[in-house]
């Protein structure tokens, strides 16, 4: 039998929504590497389109490790300084094996500033919960906001060996005095295939915290709102599933990563293994190991594993130029015209804990190691300026629900778990980007997400910003979008997104206490502005 | 005649007959750096071009030499000494977009050439690499010199008359001002930004 939840029950995931609302209001992470510009003396527009979007040759830089994929050496203007003459490699292993660090802290500094204008239709959703008289949304007041982002350090480069690193750390976020955190911190070690003769770039190893594979990058986006399907978490219908995984695609994993090929043209492969840190509702008992503190977040040892598989094809006519890291054109290099076509597949456990009993009746903790995977597929067309690229994905957990001796489901004290109903959703974007001129870049957008049980989950968690909360089991928004380079370091965007109007049905015989207008159960979603400005120096 | 005596008194003949000449020199200051000093183009006298093909290279992301200097109607040849891809373009030529030129993309060790019969100042750039900045200065005459760092030049052998004289300087007004040489002359310059 399906019970109909009680708000009270629903209460404990509101937080977990307004954990997937609140990525929507903040400034996605982007990064362009000054600390390059400074060591090869040359612009951002060497690597980067529309910072952070990489052109051609930035995917190039990127693969071989921040390093020009040849003569690497004679490109650099501020020499390295050797941690070791190269001659000590004939001493080895008695000697340590030569590297280098780059001539000057390789340090880039970024922040950006935003701000807001929300539509106003937000106060005709009041939700009353039944049994209440009490709107459980308070009365918005139409504003405007000015935001600061982040300011952020990063750092990235090469230590000779073929062995690249990247950190990133936002120091501060949105507000005064914010701590942020940790992006992406690794090692790379670059064409590793070459110690066991495997073709060149055919095998490479990244170790660290990153950020995993995705066909396109949420934290290297170039677009002020995030694309939704990759902040999507799986929250079930309480009652109906029991499945609260706020894991998404988009935070950054701890683990190892294989990869091989390149992103300029050719294959592109790989595969991580990440910790396990999908650690979804728990129960707030004295059983639960505390993570504060605890530099291993992973709760079994059990790894996630990711893998995605790419394939770019080059459409220049002319032979040298298709398998040129950059096409030639008459009026000089520029990127190819190409299609990509992807797959990735993220497979993993989320683990929901609750109290429960012994067969001999003895209170005790009941794990439950929810196997889910998402998986997907993605392309990307590239003519001249004009790029048409998109995802598709879909999630699915599986539920364990928990029962009792006698099998009855969601029981006052479980003793295991059944494999239930999976709780489920799908969705993607489809994004066009032109570069109108050199420095202005004009964007649409579509994202949807299709979650069932968004809309239960949203209605709970509207107490603060429900406009941007999956409110509705069809989530979906157009973003057009501009963007110029005010110089190759500063940009300005603006965006807006319109979120279509869904149809409002009034609750029979319900009125809001306060304007005694009949209350909808079928909120709008309402439009948002965002202006933002950055600059990474 | 003895051929061995023959030269001498050749050059005897032709120093007597040719117009009689000296150096042209002075100092560009308000600058820093190397400067290029040209005598302007003089009206009914056409100067034949030089044979040799000068070069400007691109190497490691920047063009080189950073300035040449061409009698109008040289022919420069474009060289790509990088393992990466170049693009040379110049959107004018002293001023005159009419004749701005792209040369397109060619890969390492090839080169393109260009025969600059437009006098007046090709800023180089690259569409690739926007920092990169190259200038080939078309001097109408033969008559032209790069300033030392401290802005000394010396043109050599310049017929003595009346002429006009140009000094530029990268990111500076250029300036014209006129000249009589006879025999060795002093002309000096100050040039601002
Ligand atoms: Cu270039």
């Amino acid at each position: 039998m399906i019970r109909l939840p009680k708000l009270s029950q629903l209460l404990p995931f509101a937080g977990a929504v307004l954990a997937i609302a609140l990525p929507l209001t903040m400034p996605t992470r982007s990064h362009s590497i000054p600390a390059f510009s400074r060591m090869y003396n040359t612009s951002c527009s060497t690597c980067h389109l529309d910072f952070p979007k990489l052109n051609d040759f930035g995917k190039a830089f990127k693969d071989a490790g921040f390093k020009f994929p040849t003569d690497d050496e004679s490109m650099i203007k501020n020499p390295p300084v050797m941690l070791g003459a190269p001659a000590q490699k004939e001493l080895w292993p008695h000697s340590i094996w030569p590297g280098k660090i780059p001539g000057m802290p390789p340090i880039g500094l970024r922040m950006n500033n935003f701000f807001q204008v929300t539509g106003e239709h937000r106060n005709e959703f009041q939700f009353v919960p039944a049994g209440t008289t009490t709107p459980s949304v308070p009365t918005f007041v139409p504003r405007t906001n000015f935001e600061t982002g982040l300011f952020s350090i990063f750092t990235a480069g090469n230590f000779g060996s073929d062995i690249a690193f990247w950190v990133d750390d936002d120091i501060s976020v949105t507000g005064e005095n914010g701590n942020g955190g940790l992006g992406d911190g690794y090692l790379r070690f670059v064409n590793l295939g070459r110690l066991l003769h495997l073709p060149k770039d055919s095998l490479s190893l990244r170790a660290g915290q990153f950020e995993i594979d995705l066909p396109f990058s949420p934290a290297r986006s170039w677009n002020l709102s995030p694309w939704d399907i990759f902040g999507q978490t799986n929250v079930g219908v309480t009652g109906v599933h029991n499945v609260s995984n706020g894991f998404t695609l988009d935070t950054p994993g701890q683990g190892v990563e294989f990869s091989g090929g390149h992103h300029y043209g050719g294959y592109w492969y790989s595969v991580a293994f990440i910790n396990q840190n999908t650690t979804g509702v728990t129960d707030p008992g004295a059983f639960v190991p505390t993570v504060t503190g605890n530099p291993f977040q992973s709760d079994s040892s059990f790894k996630d594993i990711y893998g995605h598989f790419e394939y770019r094809f080059n459409l220049e006519r002319d032979k040298d130029s298709r398998r040129a890291i950059q096409a030639a054109g008459k009026m000089g290099p520029r990127d190819h015209t190409y299609i990509s076509v992807g797959v990735f597949d993220f497979y993993g456990r989320s683990v929901n804990r609750i109290l429960g009993a012994t067969s001999t009746g003895a209170p005790t903790l009941l794990t439950a190691r929810e196997p889910f995977y998402r998986v997907g597929g993605d392309f990307s067309f590239n003519y001249r300026t004009f790029n048409l690229f998109g995802v598709w994905m879909h999630g699915h957990d599986h539920n364990l629900i928990p029962i009792d001796a006698t099998g009855a489901i969601f029981p006052a004290t479980p003793v295991s778990f059944i494999a239930g109903a999976p709780s489920t959703f799908s969705g993607g974007f489809l994004q066009a980007d032109y570069r109108a001129l050199p420095w202005i870049m004009l964007i649409m957008r579509y994202d949807g997400v299709n979650s069932p049980e968004d809309r239960i989950n949203g209605l709970a968690g509207s107490t603060d910003t429900p406009f941007f909360a999956p409110v509705m089991a069809t989530r979906n928004r157009y973003t057009p979008g501009v963007q110029f380079l005010i110089h190759a370091n500063i940009k300005a965007s603006f965006e807006y997104q319109v979120r279509p109007r869904q149809q409002i049905a009034p609750t029979a015989g319900l009125l809001n206490p306060v304007t005694l207008n009949p209350v909808f159960t079928k909120p709008f979603r309402v439009n948002t502005a965002v202006a933002g400005l950055e600059f990474v120096y | 005649m003895n051929r061995k005596l023959m030269l001498p008194v050749l050059f005897v003949i032709a120093a007597t007959v040719a117009v009689s000449a000296g150096d042209l020199g002075g100092k560009v200051s308000g600058v820093s750096g190397k400067s290029v000093v040209y005598v302007d183009a003089i009206s009914g006298k056409p100067f034949p071009p030089a044979d040799k093909h000068p070069v400007m290279d691109q190497k490691s992301l920047q063009f080189q030499p950073h300035i040449l200097v061409v009698q109008q109607g040289t022919t420069v040849d474009f060289l790509n000494s990088d393992n990466v891809q170049h693009n040379v373009f110049w959107p004018s030529i002293g001023g005159d977009k009419k004749a701005g030129h792209n040369l397109g993309t060619w890969p390492k060790g090839e080169k393109k050439s260009f025969k600059f019969d437009h006098p007046g100042v090709a800023p180089l750039l690259c569409n690739v690499h926007p920092e990169m900045a190259g200038y080939i200065v078309v001097s109408p005459t033969p008559y032209f010199a790069e300033t030392d760092e401290s802005g000394n030049y010396t043109i050599k052998d310049v017929p003595d008359g009346q002429y006009t004289v140009t000094a530029w300087h990268e990111g500076a007004k250029p300036k014209s001002q006129p000249v009589k040489v006879a025999a060795a002359s002093k002309s000096d310059f100050t040039l601002s930004k």
